[in-house]
């Protein structure tokens, strides 16, 4: 018994038991799959990406320059303004950045009404805030009607049209203390802002639609769940004619 | 019986209804249905709890070894599918987006690893608790003392993360503060563990799935319909939901898809939700690849996990088993990425304001304009799926205590009242340490949760991997693995710690990175092991009689 088992010694490696051996290569083929299916892919999604600006990525680079002399036509000031307005519209965005592109957007607002409306600008964004700032609840009809009358009458200034998601978000962005300056700090950290959230990890892995998913997020979010099931299921199969062909009783 | 039953329906499901829809914000004011179908739900685990209910010692650690392996499966899944699960992962994806798949495949893919190299062999070795099999194996009582220690930090830490989800949805169903509702959920859940620990623990497990599940299922399946996705299978239906936020939705001109609040089915092109690693998630491709790695060898660590398989006549049966958990579990975690891409439509508008992401499940339930006793249903199975896993870590925290540091180690000789009396007092003691910490709200539940994972990783993981798989490690290879896991641990959560204080240590960004609390698993799994293979080859071998056990008993 002792020379069979070698002395008793039993390691993954060098399995002393018939059982073992043969449990032993079940087990490293399915970890194989596990592991290549899991990090493989992830490794193959990593090789394969290329950074991919949005489209408002590209625009706000065009005019960034001419914005940031102050010398700004106003085709790329309302481009500028849409693309601050792209970013805000994203959730995941920290109250500072979130300032910048507010002041951002509230500056480029105001360089393009003319100087005569400019106070008259200021004074409506100021009136909806103040409403804002005094409902307990958005459904408040003056609220509504307030924020629709203002995304109405500057949606045209930015050129958003009918079915543009960016004209609801523009009342709510706009900020009147912050209208008249591109601050320094804004001008500092625009650009760094705009490519965090503008330029994406994208490859023909993440391109290419299957049942409706980008594929990469089908496989890591759906196929390798079915894959683990059904490495179980196999390995279960496995070990059940194994015992049977050893005749293991327990 | 029915003719008694009617007219209480008669007269309370009006009630319900009314005071459900009464709410018309998503945070304020008490909730009655929810409430009722929370207290209805809780009723009934104990009642099924006192039918099932344990006859002896044996009966009530491993339920007498004779679940069915589809039953075993189901207490698999109950006991897994915590506040992390059905609350925290569909927060860890609305807020990174691709990284919180890291979870998903992390929490499942362990499955694999668990099955392959110990599921059966654990089954085999047959011992009540890992620390058993630790103080067994090693031969050492200072190990086994260690290793109840080990289980019992682990139970505290994985039940930080259920008692904030218990806490949010207190907080949501009772309209108080987080913190009141900590303490009044904290009370409810240790006065249930208390009242339901000896009972039939696993057969109400195996329920608590069910009434879980379909708590999660149905509203899912109503948002899908609602919204215009493929309902029918809304696990792949919210595919075309996530590839619609990443191009974006403009606005119907119609207005016909609004969420509760009147706001638009709208959002700006969002590719930072799908891509992998966006930068707008402030994650990279190694802290995806550590998290998956530190959840997966978590997994085959856990004590509470390890525990299940000897409720299984046979390792055959602890294999199936494994099986059929993990199929129960995907089916919760097909679907917890739907919630998240839901929510970040339906939340989209800067009106909606932040949200408490660990409550996104609930919320976009709520924002989907679902019926209010739906949502109610959700928020209730929400807070069924923390009781289930917190009383499950209660009970093998306790039993850790009682079974393997009291009896064992202080007192032999105690007697059957006197050990479920230090259980008793050691859940009590457990729920007040939990609850304090929960209060400090130091990360999102699914991040909390993981920090246990990577513990377990570093400690529990190696000592049942080489225990099971290589007769030479010995006690002396297993103490130096177990410091080496320890220090890595300690260093992890002494630098989290810090930074949530605003203390700087030395290296603070080195070291927050390359081992953050949820991911230091990655190094320390692999240290500990190597150190404990270094150690045994430099020490006295195995005494015979466990290598011959491991070969006679367990690979033959």
């Amino acid at each position: 018994m002792s020379d069979d088992y070698n002395g008793y010694h039993i390691s993954f490696f060098r399995p002393t038991t018939p059982r073992a051996r043969a449990n032993r290569t079940i087990v490293i083929w399915l970890a194989s799959i596990w592991a290549v299916s899991i990090f493989g892919f992830q490794i193959l999604l990593l090789v394969l990406e290329k950074p991919t600006p949005e489209p408002a990525y590209l625009t706000f680079q065009s005019v960034w320059g001419d914005v940031e002399d102050n010398s700004a036509d106003k085709v790329e000031l309302q481009e500028f303004g849409k693309s601050a307005l792209s970013v805000l519209g994203k959730i995941a965005i920290s109250d500072k950045e979130k300032a910048t592109l507010e002041n951002a957007l509230s500056w480029s607002i105001y360089q393009l009404t003319p100087d005569s409306l400019r106070s008259v600008l200021v004074a409506r964004v100021q009136g909806f805030e103040n409403i804002k700032a005094e409902i307990v609840n958005i459904a408040n009809p003056d609220y509504i009607t307030a924020r629709n009358a203002l995304s109405k009458e500057l949606s045209p200034v930015l050129v958003l049209v009918s079915n543009d998601v960016r004209r609801n978000i523009l009342p709510l962005a706009l900020r009147s203390s912050s209208m008249k300056v591109l601050t320094d700090d804004t001008k500092a950290s625009l650009p760094a802002i705009m490519e965090k959230y503008l330029i994406h990890n994208q490859s023909v892995l993440t391109d290419t639609r299957f049942l409706g998913f980008p594929f990469h997020y089908f496989y890591t979010g759906v196929f390798l769940l079915i894959l683990f099931v059904g490495l179980c299921w196999v390995y279960c199969v496995l070990v059940d004619r194994l015992d049977e062909r050893l005749k293991t009783v327990e | 019986m029915k003719k008694i039953y009617f007219p209480i329906l008669l007269v309370i499901l009006p009630v319900i209804s009314q005071a459900a829809t009464a709410a018309t914000q998503l945070d304020t004011g008490f909730k009655l249905g929810p409430a009722i179908i929370l207290i209805s739900m809780l009723v009934l685990f104990v009642m099924v709890g006192f039918l099932f209910r344990a006859r002896d010692t044996a009966d009530f650690y491993v339920a007498g070894n004779n679940i069915s392996r589809v039953g075993s499966g189901m207490a698999i899944a109950s006991n897994w599918m915590s506040a992390a699960s059905f609350l925290g992962m569909a927060a860890l994806m609305y807020g990174t987006g691709y990284h919180g798949l890291a979870y998903v495949v992390g929490w499942t893919g362990g499955y694999v690893l668990l099955l392959i190299l110990m599921a059966g062999q654990i089954r085999k070795y047959g011992k009540y608790t890992a620390a058993d099999f630790i103080g067994d194996r090693y031969y050492s009582q200072a190990l086994r003392t260690v290793g109840a220690i080990i289980a019992i930090l682990i139970s505290i830490s994985y039940c930080v993360g259920q008692f904030g989800g218990i806490g949010l949805m207190f907080s949501w169903i009772l309209g108080v503060e987080y913190n009141v509702a900590v303490l009044i959920g904290g009370s409810v859940v240790l006065a249930y563990t208390l009242i339901s620990g000896m009972l039939g623990v696993t057969k109400n497990m195996q329920i608590q799935y069910v009434i879980i599940i379909v708590s999660f299922l149905i509203p899912l399946f109503i948002l899908t319909y609602k919204f215009d996705y493929f309902w029918i299978l809304p696990q792949i239906g919210y595919g075309s939901l996530v590839s619609d936020i990443v191009a974006g939705i403009p606005l119907n001109e119609t207005h016909q898809l609004v969420n509760s609040l009147g706001q638009d089915f709208a959002v700006v092109p969002s590719p930072e939700y799908a891509m992998p690693w966006d930068s707008a998630s402030e994650q990279t491709f190694f802290q995806w690849i550590a998290i998956a790695f530190s959840l997966m060898i978590g997994t085959a660590g856990l004590p509470h996990v390890i525990q299940r398989f000897y409720v299984v006549p046979k390792s055959h049966d602890a294999r199936w088993s494994v099986v059929w958990g993990l199929f129960f579990i995907c089916i919760l975690y097909w679907s917890a990425p739907a919630y998240a891409a839901f929510g970040k439509i339906l939340s989209a508008s800067p009106e909606v304001g932040k949200l408490a992401k660990d409550a996104i499940v609930v919320y976009t339930a709520q924002l989907g304009n679902l019926n209010p006793l739906i949502v109610g249903l959700l928020a209730a199975g929400g807070v069924s799926a923390a009781f289930s896993t917190v009383s499950g870590l209660l009970v093998a925290g306790a039993s850790a205590f009682s079974h393997d540091i009291y009896v064992k180690v202080i007192n032999p000789q105690a007697t059957p009242s006197r050990q479920l009396l230090f259980a008793r007092l050691a859940t009590i003691l457990m729920a007040i340490i939990v609850g304090v910490i929960a209060l400090l709200k130091l990360a999102l539940i699914g991040q909390l949760v993981a920090v246990a994972f990577s513990l377990a990783g570093c400690t529990i993981f190696p000592l049942f991997l080489l225990g099971i798989w290589w007769s030479g490690s010995n006690k002396q290879g297993a103490i130096a693995g177990l410091i080496t896991g320890g220090l890595v641990s300690v260093i992890a959560l002494t630098y989290f710690i810090a930074e949530k204080y605003g203390i700087a240590l030395p290296a603070h960004d080195f070291i927050s990175y390359w081992l953050g609390a949820w991911y230091f698993a990655w190094l320390g799994a692999p240290l500990a092991l190597v150190v404990n293979i270094v150690v045994s080859n430099m020490t006295p071998e195995t005494p015979i009689e466990i290598r011959k056990f491991l070969i006679e008993r367990v690979h033959t």
